[in-house]
This record gives structure tokens, sequence and C-alpha cells, in this order.
């Protein structure tokens, strides 16, 4: 469960502030596909960065099974990240010289995993999701967007986190593999209790979500 | 795996860089074998010289070049004052006669002859065994006509232990070949005294006529002296004494005093050998930090995706450093490479000619080595530093 409480995240823009983020509460259950629904400039991406603990908001809580994560020290914010969020962008992301399993494997290796252990579980993640065989030894130029994002995808799983958060996950593929990837974040909400938070301004997304809120000028409300 | 195919990604750069630590590191391999070869004749040079009292002819240059001779009297009438132990008379003339219809400059130590009395006492305060290749140093019981040489002079002119080594004129047998020491005996031909006095008298026209009439004794030629001091006794004191007694016929050089010049001139040689090669090797370094700013520039966004996915501010530090101190690890074994091979083709070319430029010692490469992986480490440790403190919103620029 994910309990949001009064967040606010100010910046300071020349002489005045701007409130991105304007004392947003919400509750988030577990294993949910969530839709964040906005226009541009209206908050996604600072939102997107407080639940990913990569900034700190201004006023508020985010509470993460009763860890409100706006509290905790640099080191165990890193470890937190490490463990506990998957992320999926907009332009997937990979790293270009490592091929889809070395990608897939890289999570891992943060967190101390074996080697032998990161393959094996790499291998299967990127099973899951439909990379197989040679594909899996490509470097992400020499995969489609659709594959690309794939691969983000199981590198976001790769530490069982409590939950993903994707930024525009099909804003730069075609209709078609859109809609695969949402199926794909969408059965794996269900099979592995991990809550999907997809931030998007793509309404379509929003209707194949469980939740759904529309975020404008920076105050969120559920749909 | 990763640094390599990093550094792999802009080749050309990669490659510039790697060359800028070769050239650092060639010039610091190539300095400093010369300045260890230096050192090395320094020391061997500094241990006869602080090992006696020397004492020339008045007049003469110093070591060797013998412009007068001192007589078998003055040096009996030097072994009898307080605090002498030993005399030793000695006398060095080059090998081969100049030719002046043919000169030549020699580079390092010219081929000189050695002689001195196998019979006497005398041993440099200093003196260890010579290490022999073959063979044996002539001793007491050896012929006139016995020497043994040293491996330069062995090689040169392709002797072995048994064979005759004819100079100036005259037949020499070869009994021992001295091991390389890549100091001045490499060059030496170690014969007794006598034959070493009469060919000196040849080269001579006027001794020549004196030795003829009678009016030179062949125990009076002699180039030089050593003198040793007993035990508990002050060489700085012995040598003030032989010169306030002797300064009118002979020059008196003290232990102490030629130890200090021969430090000072060393300190000034190494300071000026291996200046201008940490000045290369610092060059690299900047080509290096250079390197490493450009890279973490472009691989921002790359950083910041890692941070995002569970990556330590130290794991991103410690990755940058490790990539910058293989780069100089790289160029550095590169560049000690051909700075070993440069070297050994200088030293086999100036080999027979006694004057080796270089000395190789797998400590001096091993420091190169490990001194060129930390010179890559400092460069790219700043830079690293940088990388992880980027912030991970800014770096990826999505969020």
């Amino acid at each position: 469960m994910i309990k949001i409480q009064d967040l606010s995240k100010t910046f300071k823009s020349g002489e005045h502030d701007v409130r991105a983020v304007n004392q947003i509460s919400c509750e988030i259950p577990d294993g949910v596909f969530c839709a964040i629904v906005g226009k541009s400039g209206s908050g996604k991406s600072t939102l997107l960065s407080l639940l990913g603990a990569l900034d700190r908001p201004s006023n508020g809580s985010i509470e993460v099974d009763g860890t409100n994560i706006a509290k905790l020290s640099d080191t165990k914010l890193i470890k937190y990240r490490r463990d506990s969020i998957g992320f999926v962008f907009q332009n997937y992301n990979l790293i270009p010289n490592l091929t889809a399993l070395e990608n897939v494997m890289l999570p891992l290796e943060f967190k101390g995993i074996a080697v032998s252990q990161r393959k094996i579980r790499a291998e299967k993640l990127l099973e899951q999701v439909g990379i197989t065989g040679i594909k899996q030894e490509r470097k992400p130029g020499k995969l489609s967007g659709g594959e690309q994002q794939r691969v983000s995808i199981a590198r976001a799983l790769a530490n069982k986190p409590k939950f993903i958060l994707a930024d525009e996950p099909t804003g730069n593929l075609d209709s078609n593999t859109g809609k695969i990837i949402i199926e794909l974040l969408k059965k794996l909400a269900k099979t592995a209790n991990t809550t999907v938070i997809a931030v998007t301004h793509d309404e379509s997304i929003a209707k194949n979500a469980q939740m759904t809120f529309t975020l404008k000028d920076g105050k969120l409300v559920k749909n | 795996m990763e640094i390599f195919r990093n550094m792999w990604r802009r080749k050309f750069r990669t490659f510039l860089t790697i060359f800028g630590i070769v050239i650092g590191i060639f010039a610091f391999t190539v300095m400093g074998s010369m300045a260890l070869k230096l050192n090395k004749m320094i020391d061997g040079g500094k241990k006869y010289v602080t090992g006696q009292i020397t004492i020339s002819p008045k007049g003469s240059s110093g070591y060797g070049a013998a412009t007068g001779t001192l007589p078998i009297d003055t040096l009996n009438k030097i072994s009898k004052i307080d605090g002498v132990d030993q005399v030793g008379a000695l006398v060095s003339l080059p090998v081969e006669e100049p030719n002046l219809d043919n000169p030549s400059i020699n580079m390092g130590e010219p081929p000189s002859i050695y002689g001195a009395d196998n019979k006497s006492d005398f041993k440099n305060k200093n003196w260890e065994t010579m290490a022999m290749k073959s063979g044996q140093m002539p001793d007491k019981n050896s012929a006139d006509n016995e020497i043994a040489i040293g491996i330069n002079i062995a090689t040169d002119k392709k002797l072995g232990v048994n064979d005759t080594y004819k100079i100036r004129g005259r037949d020499f047998k070869v009994v021992g070949i001295v091991e390389k020491t890549m100091t001045g005996p490499d060059s030496y031909v170690f014969m007794a005294i006598n034959p070493a006095r009469e060919m000196l008298i040849e080269s001579n026209p006027f001794m020549k006529s004196l030795y003829a009439s009678g009016k030179l004794k062949l125990e009076d030629v002699n180039s030089m002296a050593g003198v040793t001091w007993k035990d508990g006794a002050d060489s700085q004191k012995v040598s003030a004494t032989i010169k306030d007694q002797f300064g009118k016929d002979v020059t008196v050089m003290s232990p102490v005093k030629m130890g200090e010049l021969i430090d000072k001139a060393s300190a000034t040689m190494n300071a000026i050998i291996l200046g201008s090669a940490l000045l290369a090797l610092i060059v690299g370094l900047f080509s290096i930090v250079n390197t490493m700013v450009m890279s973490i520039s472009e691989r921002t966004k790359e950083i910041g995706i890692k941070k995002a996915i569970g990556a330590s501010p130290s794991l991103i530090a410690v990755e940058y450093t490790l990539e910058a101190g293989i780069i100089g690890l790289v160029g550095g074994a590169i560049g000690m490479g051909l700075g070993v091979l440069a070297a050994d083709i200088i030293n086999n070319k100036m080999a027979s000619k006694g004057a080796e430029i270089f000395l190789i010692q797998p400590n001096f490469l091993i420091l190169v080595i490990m001194f060129s992986f930390v010179v890559g480490i400092i460069a790219g440790v700043i830079p690293a530093i940088r990388a992880s403190k980027l912030n991970v919103v800014d770096a990826v620029r999505e969020l």
C-alpha cells in the first residue's frame, strides 16, 4: 500500500516559487495497475520523481508499507530505490553498450547478487516479457522500440520491486506495440503482485487501468 | 569487461589518451633506466673513491690521466705517515694508442689498462671481490703477461679465457673475464703493474729516453696510488697530513670530499633526468583527466539511469576511477614495453664501445607499471567523484 499525504514540491523559478505538486493525497493498494493522467506541465514528472525517491518533497509524506520514504537518509534511500522501485522510461534508457541480458542483470549486480544467480534470473525475466534466444545477447541498438521497452520492463522487475513507475511507457511506440506493452504491464501487476503506476498523457492507457487519477496544476483528482 | 567496452566506444579518443600516457611512461622508463645506470656507475665509482685516499702526481688531471709519475720513494714515505695502513701503486693508460689520423669520440668509459701490484697487500677499504664470468683475476702467482678483461672488451674483441690479446704490440694471455658490472671495470684490462709501467713508458717519448738512459726507474712509473687508513683513524686527518707533507709533489683526493662532490653531481643529474620524465608524465595525466571529464559529460544520462536503478554514488565513483586507472595501466604497459625495447636496442649497439647507457631492472619496471596505474587513478578520481554526485533527475532529464 502506498499512502501519499499532503505531498507538495516547490521549485524556485527566478524570484517566484512554483508549486509543481500541490498537496496531493491518495492511497494506492498493492498489485494494482494505476494510471496518473495529465497534460504537459501538470506536474507528472515531479510526482514521479517524488514517488521514485529521486527527489525529496517540500512537504508531506509518502508511506510505503508504513515507512515514510521522504524521511529516509541518503544511504537508506539508495537501498530503498534499488530494492523497492522499478523504473520504466519513455525512452527505455537502456545502457547502450550492454546486451539486453546484461541490462537486466545490472540492478541485480547493484544488489550484490552472485553472477550465476543474476544470469538465471535475468534470462527468466526476459523470457517472461517475450525476449528469448539470440535477442537476449543483442545490444539495444539492434532491438526494436517495443523490444527495448520489454527489456526495460524486465530490468524494472529484476529486484522484485514493490512498485513500478512507468513514465510515458508507450510514448515512443506505435499504437499496436503500445497496446502490447500496456497488456504486459497489466499482466505483471497481477502475476507479480507489483503495483504499476503509469504516468501518461495517453487516455487509452487510463482506460486499461484499474485506478485512474488526473493531475492538473499540481493537484490530483481520483477518477 | 564493461570498462573495456566503455573505452572501446570512443576508440579514437581512447587511443589518443593512451598514446599520451605511452609517451609519458616511455620517457619515464627510458630516463629512469638512464638514471639507474648512472647511479650504479656513480655508486661503483663512489665506493672506489671513498674507500681510499687517492694520490696522483701534481699537475695531473686526477684519476688515471697521468702527465707525471709518482716515485716509489714518495709512496714509501707516505706509507710511514701516522694513520696510514697501506699504499698501493697503480698504473692506468688507454688500451689503444690515440690515433689522431682517425679520432673517435667515446660515449662511455674508454677501454683502459689497470695495472696493480698484485704482490702487495693493498686493498681498497670498500673492495669487493669481483665476480668472474670465467677464469680468475691475476694474483700474486700470475705471470706478468696474464690478464683479466672486462665483459665489454671480451665481447668487442671476441675473447675468451686462454685467448691471446695483443695490446700495444704485446701479447697477453686472458686468464679471466669479469662478470658484467655496468660500471667502469666492464672496459678494463687488469694486469700486473710492471707490464703496464713498460707500456706507459713506451707511450711517452720523454719517459722512454729517461728510462733508456737509466735516469728513470721502472718502479717510479706510477700514474696514481691508493692509500688506506688504519681502523679507527680519521681519513680526513690522514689526507690533510699527506697534503701538508707532500702537497708540493702530489694531489690528494680525500674520500669524504670526493663522496660529497659525487653526491652533489649525482643529485643534480638525477633531478634533471627524472624531472624531464615527470614533466612528460604530467602531460599524460592531464590527457586522462580531459578524457574522463569528456567521457562523464557524454555519459551523464547513463550515470543517472544507473543511479535510478540502484547504483550507489560510491559504485559510480569506483567505476570511473577504475576506468581511468586502466587507461593509465594500458598506456603504461605499452610505454614501458617500448621504453625497454628502445633501451635494449641502444644498449646492444653501445655495448662493444663500453657505453651502455641504460640499466633495465625488473623492480623499476614493476614500479613503472604500478605508477602508471596510480597516475590513472589520480587523474580519474575527481571526475569520478563529480560523476557520483550527479543529480539523478537532472542526469536522466526525462523526469
